[in-house]
């Protein structure tokens, strides 16, 4: 399973390494700063704690580098397995806590399954497709495993409740099938099938969520819930300017307008401090990082490598456009963390492991007997 | 390694140019619209929205939610929510709270007014983090700073629900109290819903409950002025009230035995035998949770956690006492049982009894006479029992009182529950390292020695007893109801074990509580009442060996210490019993004295509320006929 090679070292992807690298200390910094003004009445600051969760992530990140990816597409579906126990633990767990919930206590640190199902999602759609290679589109019958495969993670995540995370696994789940190639009458089944199924999905929206969707279309008219948070944060990116307010100088911020400015809404506060030009070029960092993961599966020897980096690219793809779409005010507001920027720990963790992942694609191209 | 053979796999390396492609198109137009409308934003509408966040006079308000009530079996409340007037301080750049203190103290002092205030003031204020100035204060106050609120900018006063218990020292064990979050509950707070200055509940059924009782908050959109203050209300949603929370407590039948208690220190314990529910939970000394609602100072806390009396102990689940006599139908029904004795079968007691070279007295110097099981019930005779104890063994003992429920915790739904103590040879090796003398076991036979029960542990073996021979799990929790009245949550009787015990020898055993109360001779006969239906068993439990020699005996000086716990345990009626009571008084003396007239106030209570009073013929059922058989 791990092999200490030392073309592993020798062939090690720097420029993924320094990518996430970069932009991870970016958001430590910009975490320090949304935090600033916060009372923790004690508790280990914030800032801390993600550094924490960084060395963590590292350790993931390495671990997932020496294994083979292989190994791990072999066990994808006991992974994912796990993964999704570990939902109806939460579920089970959240029913007695009351409310929703969405965490495992592992002592002071918390975890979130959902977060982790959004990487073996991935491990095992790529362990299905792998196998079932076909020079066809997939027909609407070959694609029913891999649409279980998500569908029942995709249940129990909605009912936790958490919108945000079910989207993204349902954009992972179309990506990949449209990656692998669709039979045109299945696609075309699939999407009137899909605009009949807004009704019903609409039907089972809680309360909050409908509103989020109606303060969407109209911020103005709900200017304290949803709509507080999309003004608040458009005001905090807007007044930022072309140079930004400087670090730790985001008026927005640090009088705490923003709401849940260390979490799904820092990059209003990086945008406020740093301007239209750190912005920009945290997006150019972000568009080099999803760049530089499609060349990966590009140049992979194989078919799981190529699907394992594609889907991974997605997550970072989809997560950052829907975060940061949200924050500038094009899309609803979903509970869905800036990846590498946000703070908390099952995030950072889960993407860094997946990080790792890509290294380790990246690498065995090299190591890998055709 | 057959089946990759077989397998189709037909990807080759490059094969997906096309497609990187074609995604490369794809992530550059989605990344060059997010860069457009960011240029949007803070280039083209920079200015605009610049002026906006200077002007940004608009806050979030957190609204607290009134925590649910907690109310007795009759719906009768025993919390509620007062408002209380806080006078807050909101830091700033430009302001300072140890000049706006000595402002409101100049201000206080016109109207002969004294700021009540402990607060210390460490480090630098968080901007617009609210500190707290004086808390749950009197409306006089809050008038003088408001009408000085203009020479006092940042100085604000709130109206916000404070808890309030409304029957004091007589609940407050039970139901506990609430106080504010701590850094430690907020990092253990699981739902991540807690901030600083929020109330939750510390103590006793407010704590384990909290989570049902404790409401959500909600949140008002409001413009301030400069100052600080609330110009205008732009919206808000509501807060959400907490659950209610519905006990199985009586309240009137707690007051009373609240009351019957009095200042001495004991417990009392009723329960409804046929279900478990806690009807009566009482543990004296008390304290007044009500003090905790405000600023406590640290004086108070002092006094009260470092009480020799340990008032904040709930003595009747985690009191453990000896259970003296009380102790002796458990005795009786292993004799009877394991087949030690025949309930025909008579010992004779001259009031002594030798073992070794000890001997153990009975509480009657001259004795009890030829004796069977039922008169050394009634009469309460220790030899009778010594001699059972010396036949059975401590392990025979321990094994019929751990199925009686002792030695272990009952579950009740109240935290830090003891579980006592049956001892057995393993224990004593275990824990003394020693073996097990015969001669220890004598005492143990009347409920001495080693032995411990919590109030509650008897009350609920009693109540097996009564029900003919089922150990419920006592339930202080009857429901929780959402505020519009609709159940979230019931906690139905749970049964936790069977008494090995038949139902020949339970009514043989009932039989002889019965007597205690209502035949000549008995040890509760201040019980007794015209339709004979109450069966007890009193108990006196020696908190300090005597010595053996007589003399030394009498020399000895007793002290209020060293006086015996009284106890007394009963049930109502005789047949179908509807509750159980069990009372111990530390240091109060006997139990058919001192500990029975608590358990006859309350019966008489229960008794008197019943619509209509019971008739039944004293004659009738199992317990009467022994009676006419007697008299």
């Amino acid at each position: 399973m791990i092999k200490l090679d030392r073309g592993l070292l020798l062939n090690f992807d720097w420029t993924l390494f320094i990518l996430i690298a970069g932009i991870t200390f970016i958001g430590l910094l910009n975490i320090y700063s949304a935090c600033l003004s916060i009372s923790t009445l004690g508790q280990t600051p914030y800032y801390i704690k993600q550094i924490q969760w960084i060395i963590i992530g590292f350790v993931g990140m390495t671990i997932a580098f020496f294994i083979d990816y292989r190994f791990l597409v072999r066990h994808a579906y006991i992974i994912h397995g796990i993964a999704i126990l570990l939902l109806f633990v939460v579920l089970i767990a959240g029913n007695a806590a009351r409310g929703s919930q969405r965490w495992i206590a592992l002592g002071s640190f918390t975890f979130q399954p959902s977060e982790l199902v959004k990487l073996t999602i991935i491990l095992s759609l790529a362990k299905y497709f792998d196998a079932h290679q076909l020079s066809r589109g997939y027909r609407l019958n070959e694609l029913l495993i891999p649409f279980l495969l998500t569908i029942a993670p995709f249940l129990l995540i909605l009912k936790q409740p958490d919108l945000g995370t079910g989207l993204i696994l349902l954009i992972i789940f179309s990506a990949i099938v449209l990656f692998v190639g669709m039979d045109y009458k299945s696609l075309l089944i699939t999407a009137a099938g899909g605009l009949i199924m807004i009704p019903v999905v609409w039907h089972f929206l809680k309360g909050y969520q409908k509103e989020r969707i109606f303060t969407f279309f109209s911020p103005e008219n709900d200017p304290l819930g949803a709509g507080y948070h999309i003004i608040q944060s458009m005001i905090a990116i807007g007044s930022g300017g072309f140079w930004g307010k400087g670090y730790l100088k985001g008026t927005q911020t640090q009088l705490r307008f923003l709401p849940e400015q260390q979490t799904d809404f820092v990059f209003s506060v990086f945008a406020e401090e740093w301007g239209f030009m750190g912005g920009l070029v945290l997006l150019l960092l972000f568009f080099y990082l999803i760049i530089w993961g499609l060349k990966i599966m590009l140049h992979s020897k194989d078919y799981s490598g190529a699907l394992l980096s594609f889907g991974i690219t997605m997550l970072i793809l989809s997560e950052v456009c829907i975060n940061i779409g949200m924050v500038l005010g094009i899309l609803p507001v979903v509970g869905i963390p800036l990846p590498f920027m946000s703070y908390g720990g099952s995030s950072l963790l889960v993407l860094m492991t997946a990080s790792g992942i890509l290294m380790s694609v990246s690498v065995r191209k090299f190591l890998l007997q055709p | 390694m057959l089946k990759l053979g077989n397998r189709l796999d037909v990807y080759e390396p490059g094969q997906l140019k096309q497609k990187f492609g074609v995604l490369l198109i794809i992530v550059s137009v989605v990344l060059t619209f997010l860069a457009l409308r960011l240029w949007y934003l803070q280039v083209i509408n920079g200015d605009d929205f610049r002026q906006r966040s200077e002007n940004n006079s608009l806050r979030l308000r957190k609204i607290k939610p009134l925590r649910g009530l907690i109310m007795d079996r009759n719906r009768k409340m025993l919390t509620e929510n007062r408002p209380s007037f806080d006078i807050l301080f909101i830091p700033d750049k430009t302001r300072d709270i140890k000049k706006s203190i000595e402002k409101i103290n100049r201000f206080y002092s016109l109207k002969s007014l004294e700021l009540n205030n402990n607060l210390s003031i460490t480090g630098k204020l968080k901007p617009f983090v609210p500190v707290t100035i004086e808390r749950n204060t009197t409306i006089e106050k809050v008038a003088v700073v408001e009408i000085h609120s203009l020479e006092l900018p940042g100085v604000v006063t709130e109206i916000t629900p404070v808890r309030q218990y409304l029957y004091g020292e007589a609940t407050a064990q039970i139901i506990g109290f609430t106080g504010e979050v701590t850094r430690r509950d907020i990092e253990q707070d699981i739902t991540e819903s807690l901030s600083a200055g929020d109330y939750i509940g510390k103590f006793g059924i407010e704590k384990s409950l909290d989570a049902y009782l404790r409401g959500k908050s909600g949140s008002e959109q409001v413009e301030i002025n400069a100052t600080g203050k609330i110009v205008r209300s732009l919206g808000k949603i509501p807060p959400e009230s907490g659950e209610n929370v519905v006990l199985n407590i009586d309240l009137e039948l707690q007051k009373t035995a609240w009351e019957a208690v009095g200042d001495r220190g004991g417990a009392v314990v009723a329960l409804n035998p046929q279900n478990g529910e806690v009807l009566t939970l009482i543990s004296s000394p008390s304290f007044d949770p009500n003090i905790f609602t405000g600023e406590l100072s640290p004086v108070e806390w002092e006094k009260l956690s470092k009480d020799p009396q340990h008032p904040m102990e709930n003595r009747a689940i985690a009191g453990q006492y000896p259970p003296g006599s009380t102790y002796k139908p458990i005795v009786a029904a292993a004799a009877l049982e394991t087949g030690t004795i025949t309930p025909e079968k008579n010992i004779y007691c001259n009031g002594a009894f030798e073992f070794g070279n000890r001997i153990f007295h009975d509480w009657k110097k001259e004795g009890h006479g030829e004796i069977s099981l039922h008169r050394a019930i009634v009469e309460s005779c220790d030899v009778y029992f010594y001699n059972l104890g010396k036949m059975l063994g401590v392990d025979t003992i321990a094994e019929y009182a751990k199925r009686f429920g002792l030695g272990a915790p009952t579950g009740i739904d109240l935290p830090r529950e003891k579980s006592g103590l049956a001892p057995t040879r393993q224990w004593k090796k275990d824990r003394f390292n020693a073996p097990w003398h015969a001669g220890e076991t004598i005492p143990l036979s009347i409920g001495q020695g080693f032995n411990l029960v919590t109030p509650l542990q008897l009350a609920n073996a009693y109540a097996a007893l009564a029900n003919g021979g089922i150990l419920y799990r006592p339930r202080i929790v009857k429901q929780i109801e959402s505020p519009d009245g609709s159940i979230l949550k019931s906690f139905p009787p749970v049964k936790t074990g069977l008494l090995p015990v038949s139902s020949t020898n339970i009514t043989l055993i009932n039989k002889g509580l019965w007597g205690v109360v209502n035949e000549r001779g008995g040890t509760g006969n201040l019980l007794k009442r015209p339709q004979q239906d109450i069966c007890g068993k009193t108990g006196t439990a020696q908190v300090i060996s005597l010595p053996q020699n007589a003399k030394e005996r009498k020399m000895k000086i007793m002290t209020e210490e060293t006086n015996d716990h009284a106890l007394f345990v009963c049930f109502a009626p005789c047949e179908n019993p509807e509750i159980v009571i069990a009372v111990i008084l530390e240091n109060a003396g006997h139990g058919g004295s001192a500990a029975a007239p608590v358990a006859k106030k309350m019966l008489d209570v229960y008794f008197s509320r019943k619509t209509k009073p019971p008739e039944r013929s004293p004659s009738q059922g199992a317990a009467g006929a022994h009676e006419a058989q007697k008299q």
